[in-house]
Parts: C-alpha cells; sequence; structure tokens
C-alpha cells in the first residue's frame, strides 16, 4: 500500500482562510424579506374565527392538546361545532384547488374526543379579575359563549336557564343521533369549571329581568328562537298540528312518542329532517313537503342525502293550503307550487300552480318552518337612546342604565352554532372595551380583533396573542407554493350503515384514529403560518436565515441577506414577504 | 465468485464494493441500469451511502461537487445529453481537484434521436481534464470502475470509465466479482488531501489571479501526465490481487505487423476475431487497443506503431471536419517520430450501427491496397437511406 505516498505530494489550488464576513453583501440588497404570517381562508371563512390552520399544523404533529386549546382560545363548543357546523372553512380551504379540502370539520371532532379520552384541561389562564359582575340569560350556544369569553377575560359571569338542563337548542333542538348529549354535557361541564355559574330552571320573566340590571353591571340577552311557527293554514290547531321544534324536545327529554303510521313534516330547513328522521327512528313513515324544489332547501346536503338512505320520502313543490279531521286521521290538501323566475338570492321564486290541488290522508302534521322569539320582550328594538348595533350582537350601552346586550339568534342573521358563539364573542369584546376603554373605543378594538377582513373576530388577536402579529392579508392558492405538496386522498368520514341508523338514536358519525387525524392534518397547507419546514434556511445562498430555539426566533442576518428573495419563493405557504428596502 | 451480470451491473458491483458514501445521478437510458440497482442497494442499506436525486445532470455533478469536497468518495453514471449537460461542471471537477468517479455508456448525440452506441459524447469531454478508460467487456468495466478510484484518488482528478451502450450495458456476461476482503486489500478506504471543515473553515476555489492561474494549470497537467505511471502502479498492485492485467494500451500481434488496426471499446473483440482469422491466412496484420484515453499514452502509442508499415484506426466516433477523434490523436502521437507510417482513419458504427467482423476486413483490405490514405476519414458502408418518417 502506498496510502502515504499518494498524500506526500501537496495540490496547488486556491483556498481561502479569510472570512466572506468581512464582505457585508446585505449591502447589495434593495428588496427585503422577512418573516410575515398571514391569515389562512378558512379561518377567515369560521365564524368562530378559529385558527385552523394552526390547529391542523399542531394536530399533525400530535400536539393534540395544544390544537384543542387552540380551538377552545376561539369556541368553547368544538366538539358540538365538530359534529353540527356547517364548516364554511371546508369550502374556502386552498387544498380544493389541488386535490380536495381538508376534513376541517372531522379534526375538529377528532381533537374534542381526543381531549375528552384524556381529560385534557385546558392550561390557559384568566386574566386579572374584573370588578364588573354580568348576567347571562338563555344557556344555548350565544349564552354560554359569552360566558366562556367574559370569563376568560375576567368577568365572573352567571347564566339563567329556564328549562331544566342547560344547552338551549344544543339541548333540546338537535337529535342525539346528530349531538350526543354526554358531548354536549361535557362541553357545558368545562364551561362551568371555569367559573361560570350556571342556573337551571330559572326562566327570566320580563319582571325578573328588570332585576337583574339592578343586581349586575350588563345584562346579555340570548334567549333563542324556541317556538315553532305555525303553518297559518285552514283548519289549523295546535292539535292538528304539531310544532316540530316541540317533538324534537320530547325526544331529547326521553319521550318516545307514537309515530304510528304516516307523518308529514312540513319544511325544508334542518329541523324538518331532523323531526323527519326521528319518526324513522321511532318507527314511523316520514314524507317532507318542501315548497320549494329540493336544490332550495336549506337543510345541509349531507342530512337530506341520509335522510334519504333512512327512508324518509321528499316532494318538492307542494305547499299545504287545509287541514281537515278524516276519522282518527287528518286530510291534508296540497297546493302543487311552480317557479316563476329567482329571487335575489338565487333561488326559485315560488307561485301556485294554477288549482291544482292533491289531497293526503296521514296521521300527523309536523311544522318545522322556522321559529320565532318565546316572548316579545326578547325581541331586541331597532333603535333607542344608547342603541348600537354590531355585525352578531346589538346593545344598549350608554344609557346611563347598565347595557343590554342582545345576541344569537336574537340578532344573527344567520342562525346557526357557530354564528351564536361569534355572537357571545362579540359581546365578551363589547362589554370588555366598554368597561375598561369605554364606549368610543368599541369599533376600533373589534375592527382590529378581526380575523382576515371579513366578518369573523378572533380573541386571541383581542387579547394581544401571536395571532395578533399576523397580517390580514388572506392567502390565496396561487401565493402556496403547490410544489411542495403531494396529492394525498382526503380523510373519509366513518359513519353507521343506513340499517343500522335507523334502529336508535345512537350517533351516526364515527371517530377517525389518530392515524388518521393526523395524517389528514398533515394534508393541510398551513397558508400563511411558518411551521419551521426550513426551505428558507435550506435555499438561502448566503446562509442569512438564522433558526433560533423557537419559531419567533426564526430571522434573517440583514448583514449579508442580498434580498434575492428565494426564500420568499420557496416558502411552501407564503409565511414571508419581500418588501422595498 | 463469477456471476453473470449486464455491464450496468457490473459497475453497480464495483461502486458498492468500493464503499462510495455518496451517489447522485439522472436516469438516462442507456446508464439508468447503473444507478437504478445503486439506488435500490442504498435503500436496502446494502450500500452504507447517500443516494441525492436531482432535477439534471448539471445538479448532479453540483451536488457531487459539494459532497467529493467534504472529503467523502462519490459516484455519479451519464450518457450522452446527461454528459453534455454536465460540462460546465467537467470542467470544474478537474480543476478542483475532486477525485469523482463517473460511468459513462457512450451513446450518440441527439439530432436525430438516438440511443445506441456512439462515443462522440464522452470524446468531445477530452479537454475536460477528466481520465477516461474505455472498456472492451463486462469484467473490464468492473475492474477498471475499482482502478479508477485508486487512480483518481491518487492523482486527484476525476475519471470516467467508458462502456458502449448495450453492447456492454445490456449484455449479460460471466463477470468475477471479489469478496468484499478482496476489494478492502487493493482499494483502501478514502483519505481525502482537502477536504472541507466547519472546524477550520476555508473557502475552496476561490479567486486566482493571472499571477497564478498558469501554474495552477501546469500542476494539473503535470498529475495528468504523472496519471500514466500511476496507472502502471494502480495494474500492478491490482494484478497482484485480482491476478488480472489490462494496460493503458494492449498491443496484439504488433510485433511482426504490416498493419495495425487501433481499436477501442467493444470493437476490439471483433478485431480480436479478425486478426485470429487473417493470421491464419497469412497476413500480417495486429491489434492496438486502446485503453486509456486521458491522459494518452502517447509513448507506448509510439513504441508500438513506429515501426509497422500502415496504420488503421477505427472511430466509432466523428469530430466534424477533422475526422475520427482515435486517429487524429494516433497522428499526433507519430507527428514528431522521423519516419511513421500512414495513419488511415475509418468512422463507422455511428449510433449503433453494428461494426462486424466484414466491416473489419474491410478496412484492413482498404488499408493494405492503398499506399497512403485518399482521405483523412473513410466512412464506412454509407449506404442510401431514408429519412423521412
Amino acid at each position: 500500500m502506498e496510502t502515504a505516498a499518494i498524500n506526500t505530494k501537496p495540490l496547488f489550488m486556491s483556498r481561502s482562510h479569510v472570512t466572506t464576513e468581512s464582505n457585508k453583501t446585505g449591502t447589495w440588497r434593495y428588496m427585503r424579506p422577512r418573516y410575515q404570517e398571514k391569515t389562512s381562508p378558512c379561518s377567515a371563512a369560521c365564524p368562530a374565527g378559529e385558527d385552523i390552520a394552526k390547529i391542523e399544523m399542531l394536530a399533525g404533529q400530535s400536539a393534540f392538546k395544544e390544537a384543542w386549546e387552540t380551538i377552545l382560545l376561539e369556541n368553547p363548543f368544538p366538539g358540538v361545532c365538530g359534529r353540527v357546523c356547517f364548516h364554511p372553512c371546508e369550502s374556502e380551504c386552498n387544498r380544493k384547488n389541488f386535490d380536495s379540502p381538508i376534513a376541517v370539520h372531522s379534526l375538529e371532532r377528532f381533537l374534542s374526543d381526543t381531549s375528552v379520552r384524556n381529560q385534557f384541561q385546558p392550561s390557559f389562564e384568566r386574566l386579572s379579575k374584573k370588578p364588573q359582575k354580568i348576567a347571562i340569560v338563555g344557556s344555548g350556544p350565544a349564552g354560554l359563549s359569552a360566558a366562556w369569553f367574559l370569563s376568560m377575560l375576567g368577568y365572573d359571569c352567571d347564566v339563567f336557564e329556564s328549562l331544566p338542563k342547560a344547552g338551549g337548542i344544543l339541548h333540546w333542538g338537535i337529535p342525539e343521533y346528530r349531538l350526543p348529549s354526554a358531548v354536549l354535557q361535557s362541553e357545558i361541564g368545562r364551561i362551568a369549571e371555569r367559573g361560570v355559574r350556571i342556573f337551571t330552571g330559572r326562566p327570566i320573566s320580563f319582571e325578573s329581568f328588570s332585576e337583574l340590571r339592578k343586581k349586575y353591571s350588563a345584562v346579555f340577552l340570548g334567549c333563542g328562537y324556541s317556538r315553532g311557527r305555525s303553518l297559518g293554514i285552514v283548519g289549523e290547531t295546535e292539535s292538528a298540528i304539531a310544532d316540530g321544534l316541540a317533538f324534537l324536545r320530547e325526544i331529547r327529554n326521553g319521550g318516545h312518542p307514537s309515530c304510528k303510521g304516516l307523518s308529514v313534516v312540513i319544511g325544508g330547513g334542518n329541523t324538518a329532517i331532523d323531526v323527519a328522521r326521528s319518526v324513522i327512528r321511532l318507527g314511523g313513515k316520514a314524507v317532507i313537503l318542501y315548497r320549494r324544489r329540493r336544490q332550495d332547501m336549506p337543510a345541509f346536503e349531507e342530512e337530506i342525502l341520509m335522510a334519504l338512505e333512512e327512508g324518509v320520502e321528499l316532494s318538492d313543490l307542494l305547499t299545504p293550503i287545509k287541514i281537515e279531521p278524516y276519522g282518527n286521521q287528518y286530510r291534508l290538501t296540497l297546493q302543487r307550487m311552480k317557479i316563476e323566475g329567482e329571487d335575489r338570492d338565487g333561488r326559485g321564486r315560488i307561485a301556485p300552480d294554477g288549482d291544482k290541488t292533491s289531497e293526503i290522508i296521514v296521521e300527523r302534521v309536523f311544522a318545522a318552518t322556522g321559529a320565532d322569539i318565546a316572548e316579545s320582550w326578547y325581541n331586541p328594538p331597532s333603535h333607542g337612546k344608547g342603541w348600537t348595533a354590531f355585525s352578531h350582537c346589538s346593545a344598549f350601552l350608554e344609557t346611563g342604565d347598565v347595557p343590554v346586550v342582545y345576541g344569537g339568534d336574537l340578532t344573527n342573521e344567520v342562525k346557526n352554532v357557530t354564528h351564536a358563539v361569534a355572537s357571545g364573542k362579540q359581546a365578551a369584546m363589547v362589554l370588555d372595551t366598554f368597561f375598561r376603554q369605554g364606549f368610543d373605543a368599541i369599533e376600533s378594538r373589534l375592527m382590529a380583533s378581526r380575523v382576515g377582513n371579513g366578518p369573523s373576530l378572533s380573541m386571541e388577536i383581542y387579547m394581544g396573542g401571536r395571532r395578533s402579529a399576523r397580517s390580514k392579508q388572506v392567502v390565496p392558492y396561487n401565493e402556496i407554493n403547490a410544489d411542495y405538496f403531494q396529492f394525498e386522498s382526503r380523510v373519509a368520514q366513518p359513519r353507521l350503515l343506513a340499517g343500522e341508523r335507523t334502529e336508535s338514536f345512537d350517533e351516526i358519525d364515527l371517530r377517525i384514529s389518530p392515524f388518521l387525524a393526523m395524517r389528514e392534518a398533515g394534508r393541510c397547507f398551513n397558508c400563511g403560518l411558518c411551521n419551521e419546514c426550513d426551505n428558507c434556511y435550506h435555499f438561502c445562498p448566503d446562509l442569512s436565515v438564522i433558526r433560533g430555539k423557537n419559531i419567533e426566533d426564526r430571522h434573517i442576518d440583514y448583514d449579508y441577506c442580498k434580498g434575492c428573495g428565494i426564500c420568499v419563493v420557496e416558502c411552501p405557504r407564503n409565511a414571508m414577504i419581500l418588501g422595498e428596502e | 465468485m463469477k456471476r453473470v451480470l449486464e455491464g450496468s451491473h457490473a459497475v453497480a458491483e464495483a461502486v458498492r464494493l468500493a464503499h462510495v458514501a455518496v451517489v447522485s445521478a439522472y436516469p438516462i437510458t442507456p446508464q439508468t441500469h447503473i444507478v437504478e440497482i445503486i439506488s435500490d442497494y442504498c435503500a436496502k442499506g446494502m450500500m452504507n451511502a447517500r443516494f441525492i436525486r436531482v432535477e439534471s445532470e448539471h445538479s448532479c455533478l453540483a451536488a457531487l461537487i459539494g459532497a467529493q469536497s467534504t472529503g467523502v468518495r462519490t459516484f455519479t453514471a451519464t450518457s450522452s445529453q446527461g454528459l453534455a449537460l454536465m460540462h460546465e461542471l467537467l470542467h470544474w471537477t478537474s480543476a478542483a481537484r475532486l477525485p469523482i468517479v463517473m460511468a459513462e455508456v457512450n451513446r450518440a448525440l441527439a439530432p436525430g434521436w438516438n440511443i445506441w452506441a456512439d462515443q462522440t459524447d464522452s470524446l468531445s469531454q477530452r479537454d475536460t481534464g477528466w481520465i477516461q478508460f474505455y472498456c472492451e467487456d463486462s469484467q473490464e468495466v468492473f475492474d477498471t470502475t475499482l482502478q479508477a478510484y485508486r487512480l483518481s484518488e491518487w492523482v486527484n482528478l476525476p475519471a470516467m470509465v467508458v462502456l458502449d451502450a448495450f453492447l456492454l450495458s445490456h449484455t449479460y456476461e460471466p463477470v468475477d466479482v471479489p469478496e468484499q476482503e478482496e476489494v478492502d486489500r487493493f482499494l483502501p478506504p478514502y483519505v481525502p488531501k482537502f477536504h472541507l471543515d466547519t472546524e477550520n473553515p476555508y473557502t475552496l476555489s476561490s479567486l486566482v489571479n493571472p499571477s497564478a492561474y498558469m501554474e495552477m494549470r501546469y500542476d494539473i497537467a503535470k498529475d495528468m501526465d504523472a496519471a500514466r505511471e500511476r496507472f502502471r502502479d494502480v495494474e500492478e498492485e491490482f494484478e497482484t490481487v485480482f491476478n488480472r492485467h489490462y494496460g493503458a494500451i494492449e498491443a496484439i500481434c504488433c510485433a511482426d505487423a504490416e498493419i495495425i488496426l487501433v481499436t477501442s471499446g467493444t470493437v476490439t473483440s471483433t478485431a480480436r476475431l479478425l486478426l485470429e482469422d487473417l493470421r491464419k491466412r497469412g497476413e500480417k496484420v495486429g491489434v492496438l487497443k486502446i485503453k486509456m484515453f486521458r491522459p494518452f499514452p502517447v509513448d507506448a502509442v509510439r513504441r508500438v506503431l513506429q515501426s509497422t508499415k500502415k496504420v488503421a484506426v477505427i472511430d466509432r466516433n466523428v469530430s466534424f471536419g477533422a475526422g475520427g477523434i482515435f486517429a487524429q490523436e494516433i497522428r499526433a502521437a507519430l507527428c514528431n517520430l522521423p519516419l511513421h507510417p500512414p495513419v488511415f482513419g475509418y468512422i463507422a458504427g455511428l449510433g449503433g450501427r453494428d461494426i462486424t467482423i466484414a466491416v473489419l476486413e474491410d478496412v484492413y483490405r482498404k488499408t493494405k491496397s492503398s499506399d497512403h490514405p485518399p482521405e483523412e476519414s473513410t466512412w464506412m458502408g454509407l449506404q442510401e437511406v431514408q429519412c423521412e418518417t
């Protein structure tokens, strides 16, 4: 071997031991890259403003508790919303332009279930205790959300519920197979554990409302729409036409109303579907009659499809005009409707189709055509001294008397759970700002707390958390560097089979495994957020990306950064920007 | 152990046994089989090596320049357009004194698209400072790959092991694949003469002024020249361990030959058969096989050719305007001898056309029947062909 000899002759080659650091190439720069987290479209689309891109990032790293806490910062009901929210986040998901959107809805439910199974306790602190005490009327999603967020901000809250159980419409208006009681009670329990006092069986009358205004520093009214609307047709009586909501309430309270024979459900919303599917589960036959077309039905498409699978029949362009007793049954006269043009929101405008009528003999009829307030004084006034309307609530503030805030379905244009959460959150911000900074500060605080430029509000931003440093710019798909992602199929929500579903009120949607949840969360682009993928670090030709211990420590060394912008281009998720010097 | 291997896999086996640490390649027919099986070895843990996938041959060699600079043994394989795309970095590799070893499968350059054997791709890189070896069979491919590491690391210049497309790369032949211990006895672990070190940072290949550039080039030239001598030493050591020997050139029956055919690559095997036949018929013919093309074994070539009457060079390549590249090199090697035989250049077998015994015999007859070359290069077997499809 001549290994030694091989290495004896020195090579004559150029080598420099002088540091290149003396050449501050940063002086060549006229463009300056920097880290700037932005807003993900899903979070802007979420009425509750949940930080979805961050939630999925954490879930993908199996930081399930942190992911769950990130939801709780914006929404006290992940278990409920993971089941019944209409998930507009998924419609806006940038990944839909690539393969298919992230299953945010399934993941939210997974995180909630995981928190229950592992008995997670949220670790975030309440802010310092405030002197004001708030009364909240109604323990539905709006009232409890107001209590949750006010409590987070340091206020003592007392919630008054007229029924023996808390939860409002979540408790009595949504069937068990969509939202199991245990899930709801566990979420309410967590709110109570945070120090919110919930008094059930305590109806508030107009008189006792005046008492509340004397005892508390502010009152939040979130009594909801609990009374079903009547149809207003010839022959209508309480015994002839049952209130669909009352029927659902009876079942939730443990009742088993007889559903023998044919039940007709009038309506096209989720309540109509819930009533019809409950009838099927109680052994009856159900037909839904809807006055517009099937495609105009406001019910969730998935719910309609499952109802049909379960044997519910659906007839559109039919409206009842008369009901009359027919032996032990009823004879319902139906008017055939037709479409004449479109109304402003694109639904077909309907009109009676001449005198085309038909008759149907039925066992019972349920009205599910919408709901109203139960007491007229719940109705928020549209004006008055100190009256201010916000996007998700309205309030009497500078009246000299204690502030009163109306929220939830009483003021929301869109009446559903997630908008109710938004209402409770906005009410908490309005009251907190009013107490601490005065009326004039409210508008700007609300503006500053927006998620992106839409109506959604973030409590984390309001409280000055890390999220408040983000740009309001919503990341569009074309700013995602899709070269760094691979096609992956979306997780399918596992469900009971149609045959299994109709045998009981057992929950239909099944859990996904942690493995599937992590894989699904890993599909998320994390639009606008840095997940420390280190692309910037690897691509920087000047070694000017400096990584720290924490994500906040990551920065650019401007002494040497030439401003080439490669880091910004190669950032898969648009968490950087390039600006002029 | 004797195994029946494709030429491509003979390369891969040698790379596996050479303890290569970093491999990078971009697929191109007919090279792909080589790195395909190497990537498989890396994935299965049969090689303790990092396989870097890249988006082009340019990036491939760039990646290896980086890797080799950190002081580890590296490998790549390419062919034709892929080698052409590496061109800039071929110069870089040699001037940066990095002993990278490459398997180069000789394939025709496009257009028209042609994936078959042709030497123009590697020969047109003759000025890039790479050592070049042309192989005749799969055993030689295997052996030369190991030798290339030894030589390359000795003189700190990169080396190309060249094999004919399909005729070698895709043809199965018995190959003696030695045990690891035997290979280790011939090829010691790589000890770099320099390497990047984060503990003692410096910049390699920095700016060089006119006052030093020429000297740097002269240093490379001297080491390339020295590679001729060093290759003899490498072969001696190789023979000690494996009992096989090739030589930078091989002169077959040249001592009394009046006409010597100069060949390279697989054509040599065909020429050996013709030689046997012609000799039986009393023809005084010899064959000179050129294995080492860079550095060109000038003295050895002169010694063999100076006393013969005529030289016929078979070129499976062409440098437009200057003829066959081996013929040019042979002429250059002979021209300063006071008396030297005429050199007949023959272009044959471009783009994978077969060079049969009949073609070579035709070359021999043509050479024998002329006193002087009628032209710089004679193109063998041109036919009327249709190009439109």
